[in-house]
């Protein structure tokens, strides 16, 4: 059955190459799908002004908060973070950003502010995951604070990671589907 | 769109007609086969055939697919700019903004058009010229130029439509003219049945032959009296 499947899709194919004008049409249909996924991500990143404004946490440090496998949607377009706040940072040269949550703030009268975190499943604080000799994090280190979460959607992100081969198996699939698919 | 596959076709059919030797049946085998409970894959099956019969003694108009074409490249260059902006992010940030805007609206006015200035037509073609070679099929099958009696087709294109309501078995083609306010129209109903059979088989040489016959309605004038029940659907 599958056989038949791949079969005609071939025959779709062939059929598409023979009319270039149907052929650039359909490519152009599955190049607007695509930057209209970009554009979404590009406009969330635009409005809440962080690099990444969804990630997925990939580590328990958190629980029972959030679980591995949680998507959290961060805004940065606040100004002030505070005690209490469910941040995501990044240290510096290191690829890897952090969800855990804000345990001191201090701020002196130049405006200037430090801030040490703490994940709620850990015994100790971040002193310990920071730069050798960095005791405090930024205001520029915070890649957002966390405003909505939705449970287990990320593992979808974890497997893709965990196994590289599917994310290609995916696309190809789902870019042959639309080149054959004749909505436009 | 339309697809010019109906030489290829046609081909198929006068060699199988040439091999066979027994009964009729033999020709069935080679033709197209679809699932007939798709009723997209249907539609768009039929949509092709008439197209591909129409485009015989016409030529397409391609200025709507072209516009169309040009909004969609220029949607998806302005999301590579967004994209491969060699600027770092917190200060590309108004960039992103305005190229995030520029996508959406191109990609709203697609959407417009096709709702709205598409709706259900399958094919637009040119206003027939005088001399030059219309169409692309064979010259004999065509009507000389001097011989059509509706002088409007060498004014305005031709816009076929078709519609197909879903769970219905009545496919109706309608051929008016382009751009004419409250253009008169030929229209024909049939049930798909009649191009279909149990298994799918699809009779493409049937439909293009009706498909034949109402364009020569159009090409006498002959159009249909009650215009009011050909509404849009």
């Amino acid at each position: 059955m599958i056989k038949d499947m791949f079969d005609k899709q071939v025959i779709e194919l062939k059929k598409l190459w023979g009319n270039k004008r149907q052929l650039l049409f359909q490519l152009l249909n599955l190049a607007m799908i695509v930057f209209s996924a970009l554009m979404i991500w590009k406009g969330l990143m635009f409005m809440t002004k962080s690099e990444s404004p969804v990630v997925v946490v990939l580590s328990g440090s958190m629980e029972p908060a959030f679980q591995r496998g949680d998507i959290l949607f961060l805004n940065n377009a606040v100004e002030e973070v505070g005690v209490g706040d469910v941040v995501v940072f990044k240290i510096k040269d290191r690829d890897i950003p952090i969800v855990h949550r804000i345990l001191k703030v201090h701020e002196d009268e130049n405006g200037k502010v430090e801030l040490l975190t703490k994940g709620d499943n850990n015994r100790v604080d971040d002193r310990g995951l920071y730069a050798p000799g960095q005791l405090w994090l930024e205001r520029e280190d915070i890649l957002g604070k966390a405003t909505g979460t939705l449970r287990y959607v990320g593992m979808v992100t974890i497997a893709l990671n965990d196994y590289p081969v599917l994310k290609y198996v995916l696309v190809g699939m789902m870019g042959l589907f639309v080149l054959t698919s004749k909505e436009g | 769109m339309a697809k010019k596959n109906t030489k290829n076709v046609e081909e198929e059919a006068e060699g199988e007609l040439e091999d066979e030797e027994d009964n009729e049946d033999e020709e069935e085998i080679e033709l197209l086969q679809v699932d007939t409970g798709d009723m997209i894959k249907v539609k768009q099956i039929m949509d092709e055939t008439v197209a591909a019969a129409v485009l015989e003694h016409i030529d397409e108009d391609y200025k709507l697919d072209n516009i169309k074409l040009i909004i969609m490249t220029a949607a998806c260059a302005f999301a590579m700019v967004a994209q491969f902006a060699p600027i770092p992010f917190p200060d590309s940030r108004i960039i992103l903004g305005a190229c995030c805007c520029c996508y959406f609206v191109l990609s709203g006015v697609l959407q417009l058009i096709t709702t709205f200035v598409d709706m259900d037509s399958i094919l637009i073609t040119r206003p027939l010229s005088k001399n030059g070679p219309n169409g692309c099929g064979p010259e004999e099958k065509k009507t000389k130029t001097s011989q059509i009696k509706n002088k409007d087709l060498f004014q305005y294109g031709v816009r076929v439509r078709s519609q197909f309501p879903r769970f219905s078995e009545w496919y109706t083609v309608i051929l008016e003219l382009q751009n004419k306010e409250k253009s008169p129209c030929v229209s024909q109903k049939w049930s798909v049945g009649q191009f279909f059979d149990k298994e799918g088989m699809f009779d493409e040489i049937g439909l293009q032959m009706e498909v034949d016959k109402l364009y020569h309605r159009l090409e006498n004038g002959d159009y249909d009296k009650d215009v009011d029940a050909k509404k849009k659907d």
